[in-house]
Order: C-alpha cells, then sequence, then structure tokens
C-alpha cells in the first residue's frame, strides 16, 4: 500500500508543472478562504517551518553535512530582530536582512574549524552551538534580558505599509519563501549547485575534479544557516514576543525530522515534512505530546525503509568499507581512507 | 582556598566525566560506532534506577543494579535497530538512525519520567574529611575511588579476557576478526552495551555529586562525553580519561572565576579549541592531511 | 623531450607500512606510460600522492618542472592533471551529463551572484557545460544515456563516463587506474583506442593496468613496481624480458 502512495506521489510530481500551478492558486488566495485567526496562525507557523526546514535542507540534503543546531541560527535572527527592533527604530526592511546576517557569519565561525574535518564533528559542534545560543541568551541579561525574554517587538512596516493582521503576515511569510525556493532553485542549478551535490556524493572526487570542498561547504553552510536567521527575525515580528523557550534543542530536532521525514536533497520535501509535522500535532491534540517520540521513530522508520524521506532525492552516498587513519596502502583494493571530508 | 577546593571539585567531577568518556570512547573509538544517543541512554538509564530506588522501594544497591541491566538492554536495542543492519554502509547513516533515537528517548523520557528535576537520595553528603586546612566531602573521594577502580576493570577486561581481546582486535581490523572467527556482532553488543553502562555509572555518579538528575540533560552528557574523548584522542581509552579530568577542571575553574550558568559552554568552547589546534587530540593518531 | 611529470625518491608509509618507496620517475610530454605490478605494489597509492590525494612522507613531485609536493588535489587538478580511479568513484545520483559537468568546474566562473541572477558569466558557463558536456558524452559513445543516473549504468559504462569527467576537466596529463578492469575485449578495445586518439592529440596519459596487451600495445613507456619499489623501467620490449619483472610478476598474456 505504501509502494501505491510513493509511486503516486513519483507520478503526480512528474506532472508537477499542473500541480504547482494549482497548489499555488490555492496558496495564494487562502487567506480570503476563511476567518478563522487560529488557522491562519497555524499557516502562519507552517510557512515559517516551511522556511527553516529548507534552509536547513540546503546543508544536510545538498552537501550531506548533518546540521542537528538549526535552532540556534532561528534563535540569533530572532533575538538579532528584537534587540535591534525594540532599541533602534530601524526599519524592519534594514533589519530582517540583517538578521540572516548574523546567523551566517556565526556559522561561519562555526564551520571553520569543523568543515574540514569528519561529519561527526561537525554535527556535535552543531548540537553544542545550538544550545550554547540558548544558555547564552538566558545569561547575558544585558542584552537579551534573560529568561524574561523581549516583548514589545513593534509591526513591521514597509514602505509606509503597515503589517499588522495575520492576513499581512501570512503574504509577508510567503513571499519570504518563495523568494528563498527561487533563489535555492537557482543555485542548485549552476555550478554551485552541482558543486554541492558533488561534495554530497563522494567528496574525495569532487576534490579530484578540482573542487574546493571546503570553500563550497562554507557557502553552503552560510546559505542555508542565512535563511534560518530570515525565519527568525520573521518569527520574532510575527510573536511580537521572544524568549529562550522556542529555541531549545527540541525545535532543531523537529527541524530536522522534517527534513529528514519529508525528504531530502529535494525542493519539495522539506515542504512535505513542514506541512505533515505541523498539521499532524494540531490534527491529533492527543498526539501533541508525544511529537518529538512520533518525529524520533518517523526518522527511524524511514532510514530503515526509505532513505531519501517522503519527496527527496535518492541519496544514499557512496559505499565505504571500514575507515582507518592509516589502513589504505595494504591493498590496492582498499578505499581511499583520507580522513578529513567523509 | 576556594580555588583549591574547586579545583578538587574539578578533579571529581573530571572524574566522572572520564568514566563517560571511557564508555564513549570504546563505543565510537574502539568500535567505531557513531553514536549521538550516548547521553540519552544514560539519562534514561539513571532514571530506572533512580525510579526503582525513590518510588519502588528498592535497596539502592539492587535498583542500581537493575538500572544497570536495563541500560544494557537498551544498548542492545540500540545496537539492533541504528547499528545492525547498517554494520557496512557509510558511517553517515549511524548518525541519522542515532539522532532519530536520540531524539526519541529523550521524549519518551521525559514522558515517562516527567521533565522535572530529581534529588537524589543524600548518601555520606554530610561527612567530611578534614586534610588540614581543607573540607573535602568524602563522597567526593568515593568517586573519585569508584571512577578508578572502573578504569583499572576495564583494563582487566580489555587485556586479560577473551572478550577485551576481541574487542581490541575489532578495533583495529574488522574484517580479520571476523576472519579468525570472532562473533563480530555478538562483540560490538556487548562493547556497546558496556560502553553504555559505564556512562550510566558516570550518570548516577554524577547526580551523587549534584544531588540532582534531570531527563533533559542527555544532549548534556553525550556532548562532555564526546568533548572528552576527542580532547583526549578518539582512538585512545587513558586519552578520554586525561580528556575527562581536563573538561572538569576547567568547568569548575571557569565557575568559580565566572558564574555559574556558564558552566555548559566551556565543554563547547574546549571542542573547538581542540578541533582548530588539533583534531587528533592529545594522544590519538595524527589523522591523515 | 620535455619532462611533464616527474618524482624525486618519492615516499609513502603508513607507519610502518612502505606503501611507495623511492620511486623516482620521469614522464615526458605527449606519451603512454604504463605502470604495472602485483596487487599490492603501491600502484594507486602512488598515483594517490601525485594527485596530492595523500601527502608524501619523502620525496618530491614536479608537474611541468613546478614543484607540486603535498599541493591540495583541487590545486593539482586545475594545475592540469586529472585522474580516474580504480574503484570507479562516480557521483551516484547524478545524471551523466552532470557528472560530466562537473569536470568543468575549473574551467567555469559562476558565482552565487551569477547563479542568482543568471549573468552573463551563468549563461556563458551553461552553454559551454551543455556544449562540451554533449560532446565528451558523445566521444566515449553514452549520448543516449546521457540523463540517466550514473548509478544506474553498466559496469563498462560507468568507466567511460568516470573517463569522460576526467578529460572535462581539459588536462595535460590524465591518469587513468585501471580503465579497462571487468571490460569485455570490445569495450577494452574502445577505450584503448580511445586512449590512443587522445593520445595523439597531445594529451599524456599515465596508465595503471593489469591486462597486459592492453600495456605491451598502449604504451611508450613501462614502470614496474613491486612492494612499492621501482623493480624496472623502459620500453615494453625491454621491461617483458627484464628477469627482474618475469620473477616479480608472470603477465599473462590476454
Amino acid at each position: 500500500m505504501m509502494d501505491q502512495v510513493f509511486s503516486l506521489i513519483q507520478k503526480l510530481r512528474a506532472k508537477s508543472v499542473y500541480f504547482l500551478v494549482l497548489i499555488g492558486i490555492f496558496v495564494l488566495i487562502f487567506p480570503q478562504l476563511t476567518d478563522n485567526q487560529y488557522i491562519l496562525h497555524i499557516s502562519i507557523r507552517i510557512l515559517i517551518y516551511m522556511l527553516l526546514a529548507s534552509s536547513l535542507n540546503m546543508i544536510v540534503g545538498y552537501t550531506g553535512q548533518y546540521n542537528i543546531g538549526q535552532a540556534g541560527f532561528y534563535a540569533i535572527g530572532a533575538y538579532t530582530a528584537a534587540i535591534i527592533a525594540t532599541r533602534a527604530g530601524y526599519s524592519f526592511l534594514l533589519i530582517l536582512p540583517l538578521c540572516g546576517i548574523m546567523a551566517a557569519s556565526m556559522s561561519a565561525f562555526l564551520g571553520f574549524p569543523t568543515l574540514r574535518l569528519r561529519g561527526i564533528f561537525f554535527a556535535f559542534t552543531t548540537l553544542g552551538f545550538s544550545e550554547v545560543v540558548r544558555l547564552t541568551i538566558l545569561n547575558w541579561r544585558t542584552l537579551t534580558r534573560g529568561t524574561f525574554g523581549i516583548p514589545g517587538i513593534p509591526l513591521p512596516e514597509i514602505v509606509n505599509f503597515q503589517i499588522s493582521t495575520n492576513n499581512h503576515f501570512y503574504y509577508l511569510g510567503l513571499f519570504l519563501l518563495v523568494v528563498m525556493l527561487f533563489i535555492s532553485h537557482r543555485l542548485i542549478n549552476s555550478r554551485i549547485g552541482r558543486a554541492w551535490v558533488a561534495i554530497r556524493e563522494d567528496e574525495n572526487a569532487a576534490k579530484a575534479m578540482g573542487v574546493e570542498t571546503f570553500k563550497y561547504k562554507m557557502i553552503n553552510l552560510m546559505y542555508g544557516t542565512f535563511w534560518a536567521g530570515i525565519a527568525g527575525g520573521f518569527f520574532a515580528y510575527f510573536a511580537g514576543y521572544i524568549s529562550a523557550d522556542s529555541f531549545i534543542l527540541d525545535e532543531s530536532f523537529a527541524i530536522l525530522a522534517m527534513v529528514l521525514v519529508g525528504g531530502k536533497g529535494t525542493l519539495v520535501g522539506p515542504i512535505v515534512g513542514a506541512i505533515i509535522l505541523t498539521i499532524l500535532p494540531e490534527l491529533v491534540r492527543e498526539i501533541a505530546r508525544y511529537r518529538l517520540v512520533i518525529f524520533g521513530i518517523a526518522i527511524l522508520v524511514m532510514v530503515h525503509y526509505r532513505p531519501q524521506g517522503i519527496a527527496g532525492a535518492k541519496a544514499e552516498g557512496r559505499r565505504i568499507d571500514v575507515e582507518k587513519e592509516y589502513e589504505a596502502g595494504i591493498s590496492e583494493n582498499a578505499v581511499e581512507t583520507t580522513a578529513p571530508g567523509n | 582556598m576556594y580555588y583549591i577546593e574547586q579545583l578538587f571539585n574539578g578533579i571529581t567531577q573530571g572524574s566522572i566525566y572520564a568514566l563517560m568518556a571511557i564508555g564513549y570512547s570504546l563505543i565510537f573509538g574502539t568500535l567505531g560506532l557513531v553514536t549521538f544517543v550516548y547521553g540519552e541512554v544514560v539519562v534514561f538509564g539513571v532514571f530506572v534506577g533512580y525510579y526503582l530506588y525513590a518510588v519502588v522501594g528498592l535497596n539502592f544497591g539492587v535498583a542500581l543494579a537493575l538500572g544497570l541491566v536495563v541500560t544494557w538492554g537498551v544498548g542492545i536495542i540500540v545496537d539492533k535497530v541504528c547499528y545492525e543492519k547498517f554494520r557496512n554502509a557509510p558511517r553517515l547513516i549511524m548518525l541519522i538512525t542515532t539522532i532519530g533515537f536520540a531524539i526519541f528517548l529523550k521524549s519518551s523520557t521525559q514522558i515517562v519520567f516527567g521533565t522535572q528535576q530529581r534529588n537524589m537520595p543524600d548518601i555520606l553528603g554530610h561527612v567530611f574529611l578534614n586534610i588540614g586546612n581543607f573540607r573535602i566531602p568524602f563522597i567526593q573521594i568515593l568517586i573519585i575511588l569508584a571512577c578508578i577502580s572502573f578504569i583499572i576493570g576495564l583494563q582487566l577486561l580489555l587485556y586479560r579476557t577473551r572478550i577485551g581481546t576481541a574487542l581490541r582486535a575489532l578495533s583495529m581490523d574488522k574484517d580479520a576478526a571476523f576472519l579468525v572467527g570472532v562473533d563480530v556482532d555478538r562483540v560490538i553488543k556487548f562493547g556497546h552495551s558496556l560502553g553504555c553502562v559505564l556512562g550510566v555509572f558516570g550518570g548516577v555518579l554524577l547526580g551523587v555529586f549534584y544531588n540532582a538528575i534531570n531527563p533533559i540533560m542527555g544532549p548534556n552528557i553525550g556532548l562532555k562525553a564526546f568533548t572528552a574523548t576527542v580532547l583526549g584522542g578518539i582512538t585512545s581509552i587513558p586519552g578520554a580519561v586525561i580528556g575527562g579530568l581536563i573538561l572538569g577542571v576547567m568547568e569548575n575553574l571557569t565557575v568559580a572565576v565566572f558564574s555559574a550558568g556558564y558552566r555548559d559552554i566551556i565543554a563547547f568552547i574546549l571542542l573547538i579549541t581542540v578541533l582548530v589546534i588539533r583534531p587528533s587530540g592529545l594522544f590519538g593518531r595524527k589523522l591523515e592531511s | 623531450m620535455e619532462s611533464i611529470l616527474r618524482t624525486e625518491n618519492l615516499c609513502k608509509y603508513f607507519g610502518g607500512l612502505k606503501a611507495v618507496q623511492d620511486v623516482s620517475i620521469n614522464v615526458s610530454k605527449g606519451i603512454i606510460q604504463g605502470i604495472i605490478g602485483p596487487n599490492g605494489a603501491g600502484k594507486t597509492t602512488l598515483f594517490n600522492v601525485l594527485t596530492g590525494t595523500y601527502n608524501s612522507t619523502k620525496g618530491k613531485v614536479y608537474f611541468k618542472d613546478r614543484n607540486i609536493t603535498n599541493f591540495k588535489p583541487e590545486k593539482v587538478t586545475k594545475l592540469g592533471i586529472s585522474r580516474t580511479f580504480q574503484n570507479i568513484k562516480l557521483f551516484k545520483n547524478m545524471s551523466v551529463l552532470d557528472n560530466v559537468k562537473i569536470g568543468f568546474h575549473t574551467q567555469t566562473k559562476t558565482k552565487m551572484l551569477d547563479a542568482i541572477f543568471h549573468t552573463k558569466t551563468y549563461k556563458n558557463d551553461d552553454r559551454i557545460c551543455e556544449e562540451r558536456g554533449q560532446e565528451l558524452i558523445e566521444r566515449v559513445g553514452l549520448s543516449d544515456l546521457k540523463e540517466e543516473f550514473a548509478s544506474n549504468l553498466a559496469y563498462g559504462n560507468q568507466r567511460k563516463l568516470e573517463i569522460a569527467r576526467a578529460l572535462a576537466v581539459n588536462p595535460d596529463i590524465l591518469l587513468v587506474d585501471e580503465p579497462t578492469a571487468g571490460m569485455n575485449h570490445i569495450e577494452t578495445r574502445n577505450v584503448v583506442e580511445l586512449l590512443e586518439k587522445l593520445n595523439s592529440e597531445g594529451l599524456t596519459v599515465i596508465i595503471i593496468e593489469h591486462d597486459m596487451s592492453v600495456i605491451m600495445n598502449l604504451c611508450h613507456s613501462i614502470l614496474v613496481l613491486n612492494h612499492g619499489q621501482k623493480i624496472s623501467e623502459g620500453s615494453p620490449e625491454q621491461v617483458r624480458r627484464d628477469e627482474n619483472v618475469i620473477e616479480a610478476y608472470l603477465g599473462r598474456e590476454e
């Protein structure tokens, strides 16, 4: 039965143009179809998660680096917006890009020592980073008001137009998502995107073909975290009040689950993941408590039976035998085992 | 004075970290299993033991023993779900499966045991040893002794028993070990569960040291075990001990100089520093560049 | 003849294992240089050190008289050395065409802004990749398969794709590692003809091979390795009659 569902999805992807148009129309007129503020609110949350999952997917799905601390960059974006907006009267249009830039810059610090090494170092470092951001937020009270959070984030104003209702935020969020997807699409279908995928598929072969893998991993990381920062900035304006509670590790896990379950390596995968993993706990209230338990199980099930996720690119990586630092050279048939760049 | 006491605190805490790091190093360094779920398994095991003692009312020793048995079982389950099918797959897969399991286990622990901090039973907390001008809590001495015993015990296991030898053979060359008749699957399960159990010992001692345990401290423990292991050199078990000690001392000195809130950041800073300066750690083999 | 690639007492040790010991070779521009030797002789390791995948323990590598010892592989490729791999390292989940396009990486310049705004640079690079990519694919005979995922190709075709990808780099010298392994006679002949044609157009080739008929017919000069050391060197006739070679490695005429 699952096979039939999946082949249906494949067929739908093939007829994607018609489908996209239909979905596009629906998405555009959606807020006009309902007055229910709760539903609108959820939709905006879903948009934010789509943005977050897509941003993480750029990293996990294209260069294959496992960032399990995306919430840390999300937090940086949110707090950048909150701090600057509440203390200085700069406009939204100026602050929002800054959110992305701050997040990307921090990721550069993180990536510099760790992207040269094997994937697990990077993964652990991102985990630690996510927590460090949260702890810093809690402790640096003069900057962040610690546990009290930052209230009173003003509503954004774009060229004399005040964004105030849920409808407004919906369209703003949608716009950001579409821009992100468009830019990502262009990057993926270019020399840069190919370099990223080559790194994911076989980093040593990529190097042999002249790809400066470290540089491209850095670019990729900064690009992915940039959008997490943007999502954070948007969230800050939308919520009006932020605190460290929104950026706990569980958030990082949820975003990762959306990418792994929805599908990595395609633009549509994280969208699917964000929808499913946000709506499900809402629809079935009883299971909302068990949200993360289910996410964890979903990830495990996916890896065992459908590693690319629901709508992801088939990406199993390369076959590697036992990897030790010194082993190569013993037999001509041993796989190259240069340690950096797994 | 205060700093000396903090130093001793650091050594005590460091020995606990050392114990956890050994368990971690056994799994990651010796067996080559990438794991993200170590901290969560430790926390789960500690809570099971705690529950059996504080709620079910079992004797402390019995509760601890049962907790360890459960941990051993969880270790086997983790291997079955996360590793068994992927013994020859890219290491990246282990990253994903253990992250998935960690997410599952962390939230399950919170659901089963609640999200609040619990107080560990006060064992000998009021007994002090007076050496000169210093008052050292007796429990800290016990903790250090316990850690030393475990470390020695592990060395004996690795070098004096058959399964220990099999473990070492496996760590050097999985295929060769298989060819000489080592039951790879069984030894991996054994080594993995042993590592988890060592971690739980560390977790219990940590709870005793702080007088508190917290169901969300899994990632924290995992990160510190990882940092200590990397600092000491991934492939070196003695290195993990040194790494743990350094981490413990540095944490406590930092807390003494700055504020307690930044305690957990030290591990992270230490990790980044090691990765920048010398990724192979203090005693690990130099990575091929 | 002008030297294009040479090594001076090149050594690569892995702890106690001396994979490559004191190997000095001098490859002249425009020839096809063969490297043979029993399994474990250090041939692939030598390739890895030449291309920067491994650092050398001792000794030097010169390309066009420039010291490139321990240069990073990306840099070595950019200088004009390209290679294929013994265990075929294709980008499995990319199409045949995309695999080849990666080879053009060092010759294209598209940056992020170019890609986002489809600037002239992007369009130019895109055109180059498409056109030259198609050419190379046709050259190795994979035209009908250009959209196919690399992992779906038959083994022989995978090897051809690897060669096409390596050629996309537009190298001065191509290192091929057992290109005809697992191929039938027809496929082998195709590869040999391709290499001959490329060589006649000026490409220097270094080839590791086990198939003696390929080596003897194709190569101008042969280097024989055993246990990481050079045990013989010279023309096919010389090497064939060298006792050391016969002793160490009884080649079988296919």
